[in-house]
């Protein structure tokens, strides 16, 4: 008998210990490692982004941070795993735009983007104009739309993907204006600039620019986001032309719906170090990036507005899916 | 010239060679290891690739590439298992001729083969990039629908038994890879709601399943007294292990014919070495003296399909270099690890940054030659790897398919398809349905269908079919060529259906 009590005795100490450290330890995130999930493959720009983040913040919080590829379900799997990990500031997760803002309208995913995700920070957002060839006879946007016009049915162009960003504002465009085009789904922006420079599609829209750009392989004569980035500074933007569904492409960090005040406050402060540093800086520029944070507060009303305006445009313009 | 001799100094540096050595080396042991392909390792070296010079970082990741289309061949000539994708058509000849006990002239035909391929086409890159990259560049939709055709022509000649177990397995890999969103509406198709099953079956779990699981569960009906054999036996005749001369010269017009066809196919983004491979199996048979013997260890057979899958391999820099459109996986990690290192791939490259080009092509050439050298170390050791009792090597052969299956992509649902893949190959193998032409349909159909709908689309928003086919050359040219192939093919099995018949 004594035996046993002694067991139960120390049982209640160790309890007692045990939950004395799980305070000692709520003091002071993060106390064990830290796994951020990213939806997509190793070595594409969600994945070098993440992982350049990651190096720094190890630095910064004194922790050790993994990173993951969870990839499949048009990057729904991984965000959904985020949205159902425990909110303790441990499992975080690499967002974009895509399976935030666009993927919901069209699939059942595996979350609600309104309420199951913190968002702690955004980092990048990228352009994604409207492309011809280098030699093409449309000077501008309104070239085009007079050709659409014109040629019901003709205008043949293509997006990185469908039902992304890029595709839907520019059907909505298109709808607002009352034409009719020819979309050809393709898989990735290799395919798109191939088939833009090879004379089968006559435009692309796009968020990988900057090689063919450059080379004057083509030309961009809008961008579908609502404020000018720098390299892209004499290109208009959809908002300015009137067009009611205006995405921004973005990059960011999350966490589970319910994360603790200390986890995001200490991520607002390492974030806002780390895109302020000059070595992240130098990253974005590589990979094509535009610097653009934004601090929980702002980040998580941006992505509420984004998920509201692309729901009410879809169903008030009945955009063909 | 300045920039070339400043270039190839720089490849020729003790960092640079070093990371040739290691590149090649990693690239090899991870190519032999099914489920595991050298895209993997170097997409997560691509961030740290920043920390390397350009002419170290990127030849390394090259020679990785290389290395491992040699060293994927390896599993598929012992174990019928291919290392990576890349190495499906190998196993047609290379396994048959292993199991006749000359596994070390199959492995060493690989090796010749290999590294022509890799010569070739890397001596194409740096001779005509932008030549080759304008032409490939009119090649659309409809265009890639007439190379898959030329792909599917190998399944015919492919087929010795049954013909009609042969369609109805390669419709059975169309089916699966129906699998998944649809590539024109984006709705899903057959996923029953699964989000796992959203992005398609991968090609690793169904690869491994099909080849290498079914096989094991086919050693586990074995009588269990044979299990202490061993699984492949080597001749000790010394011409048995090695490729002499003669044959080397007798292989020349299928390797430089290979060779070109991998070197084409490559500098068309989006059809991969795995097309090439077939392609290439299919005109080696069609030109070849005696057909017959493919199938049943042909040197040819061999040496094709390997000579066109690495010959892909620098060709898809082609429309890199050119546009700065990768032609696949291995050179869109590329493209990053050249962004990282701040060039952007297209022509104003050789403007603004010739050396570490230069440097990059020298190192690609030299690669080869490292790759040869430490291939012809690879082989006894691969020798001595399958040289374990079946009852060690076919466990060991299950723990390393799993892990592979599990690591591409992280989860335990590839796992258990590739074991339900498993099942499925072993009944189909006892009941002689060809699995390998259900792995080819399932390679195959993806890009067919989407080809041939996106045509479509483009007809309905031009003037019309004839409008359309005159508008385009290359199309006129390949259907000419698909005629006449057609033509010769349907002749030459009347021909041999006389001959057989007169007997």
């Amino acid at each position: 008998m004594k035996f046993i009590r002694t067991v139960f005795h120390a049982l209640i100490i160790l309890t007692v210990v045990l939950a004395l450290v799980e305070v000692a330890t709520a003091g002071n995130y993060p106390s064990k490692p830290i796994t951020i999930v990213v939806p997509y493959a190793p070595g594409g720009g969600g994945d070098a982004f993440t992982r350049a983040i990651a190096l720094q913040a190890q630095e910064i919080l004194g922790a050790k941070i993994f990173v993951e590829n969870r990839m499949g379900g048009g990057a729904t799997i991984g965000v959904g795993t985020v949205a159902r990990a425990r909110a303790d500031g441990y499992t975080l997760g690499f967002v974009s735009s895509s399976p935030v803002v666009a993927a919901p309208n069209f699939f059942n995913v595996p979350y609600d983007p309104a309420k199951d995700l913190t968002y702690l920070s955004r980092f990048i957002i990228s352009a994604a104009p409207v492309l011809v060839r280098g030699d093409s006879k449309f000077q501008s946007f309104r070239d085009l739309i007079v050709y659409a016009k014109a040629n019901p049915g003709k205008l043949l162009w293509s997006t990185a993907g469908i039902n992304g960003a890029p595709h839907i504002a520019t059907e909505a465009a298109f709808t607002q204006e009352g034409i009719k085009s020819a979309f050809l789904p393709m898989q990735g922006s290799t395919e798109v600039l191939a088939a833009l420079l090879g004379g089968t599609i006559a435009m692309g829209v796009m968020s990988d620019y900057a090689g063919p750009l450059a080379a004057g392989d083509v030309r961009a004569l809008a961008d579908i986001g609502s404020e000018r980035v720098p390299d892209l500074a004499e290109i208009p933007t959809y908002r300015e032309m009137g067009y009611a569904l205006t995405p921004t492409i973005f990059f960011g960090l999350a966490g589970p719906a319910g994360l603790p005040a200390e986890v995001i406050s200490t991520w607002d402060h390492t974030m806002r170090t780390i895109t302020a540093s000059a070595a992240f800086i130098e990253v974005a520029k590589r990979l094509n990036g535009n610097v653009a944070y934004l601090d929980h507060k702002a980040f998580q009303a941006m992505v509420l507005d984004e998920i509201g305006t692309m729901r009410e445009t879809l169903q008030s313009l009945e955009v063909p899916k | 010239m300045e920039a070339i001799l400043e270039g190839i100094s720089l490849s020729l540096s003790a960092s640079a060679l070093t990371g040739i050595m290691v590149g090649i080396i990693l690239g090899q042991l991870l190519g032999s290891i099914p489920g595991l392909t050298a895209a993997m390792a170097v997409a997560l070296l691509v961030p740290f690739s920043f920390y390397f010079d350009p002419w170290v970082g990127i030849p390394m990741m090259l020679a990785m590439f290389k290395g491992s289309l040699f060293g994927s061949s390896m599993p598929a000539i012992l174990l019928r298992t291919p290392g990576t994708p890349a190495a499906a058509a190998t196993v047609i000849d290379g396994n048959p001729l292993a199991k006749s006990g000359k596994g070390g002239k199959a492995m060493h035909t690989v090796l010749y083969a290999s590294v022509f391929g890799d010569a070739f086409s890397d001596i194409c890159l740096i001779l005509g990039a932008g030549m080759l990259a304008s032409i490939a560049i009119r090649f659309g939709p409809s265009e890639y629908v007439v190379l898959i055709l030329f792909a599917l022509m190998s399944l015919v000649s492919l087929n010795h038994g049954s013909s009609w177990k042969g369609i109805i397995s390669i419709l059975l890999g169309m089916l699966i890879s129906c699998i998944g969103l649809d590539p024109i509406t984006g709705t899903e198709r057959l996923t029953f709601g699964n989000l796992e099953l959203f992005e398609g079956i991968g090609l690793i779990p169904m690869l491994i399943g099909f080849l290498a699981i079914s096989e094991v569960f086919s050693q586990l009906e074995q009588p269990i007294r044979n299990l202490g054999e061993k699984a492949i036996t080597f001749s000790k005749r010394r011409e048995d292990n090695r490729l002499s001369g003669t044959e080397r010269r007798a292989l020349l017009p299928t390797l430089l014919r290979s060779s070109a066809i991998g070197t084409v196919t490559g500098a068309l983004p989006g059809l991969g070495s795995t097309v090439a491979a077939f392609i290439a199996y299919n005109e080696a048979r069609r030109t070849a003296k005696n057909p017959k013997e493919f199938g049943h260890g042909s040197l040819h057979g061999i040496a094709a399909p390997e000579a066109a899958n690495n010959a892909v391999s620098g060709a898809n820099l082609i429309p890199l270099l050119a546009f700065g459109i990768p032609g696949d996986v291995a050179a869109a990690l590329i493209l990053g690890a050249l962004l990282i290192q701040g060039i952007v791939p297209g022509p104003l490259a050789f403007r603004d940054n010739p050396v570490p080009i230069y440097a990059i092509f020298s190192a690609m050439l030299l690669a080869n030659i490292v790759n040869y050298v430490i291939g012809l170390g690879f082989i006894p050791l691969a020798k001595k790897m399958v040289s374990v009792p079946k009852r060690l090597l076919f466990p060991a052969v299950l723990v390393f398919a799993s892990a592979g299956a599990y690591a591409m992509r992280g989860s335990l649902f590839d796992v258990q398809l590739m074991f339900g893949f498993g099942v499925m190959g072993w009944l189909m193998s006892k009941f002689q349905f060809p699995t390998v032409l259900l792995v080819i349909g399932f390679i195959l159909a993806p890009i067919l269908e989407r080809s041939a709908r996106q045509t479509l689309i483009i007809v309905s928003a031009s003037d019309g079919w004839f409008a359309f086919v005159t508008s385009r050359p290359v199309l006129m040219i390949l259907l000419a060529i698909l005629a006449i192939l057609t033509v010769i093919i349907i002749r030459q099995r009347m021909v041999m259906s006389r001959y057989v018949s007169a007997q």
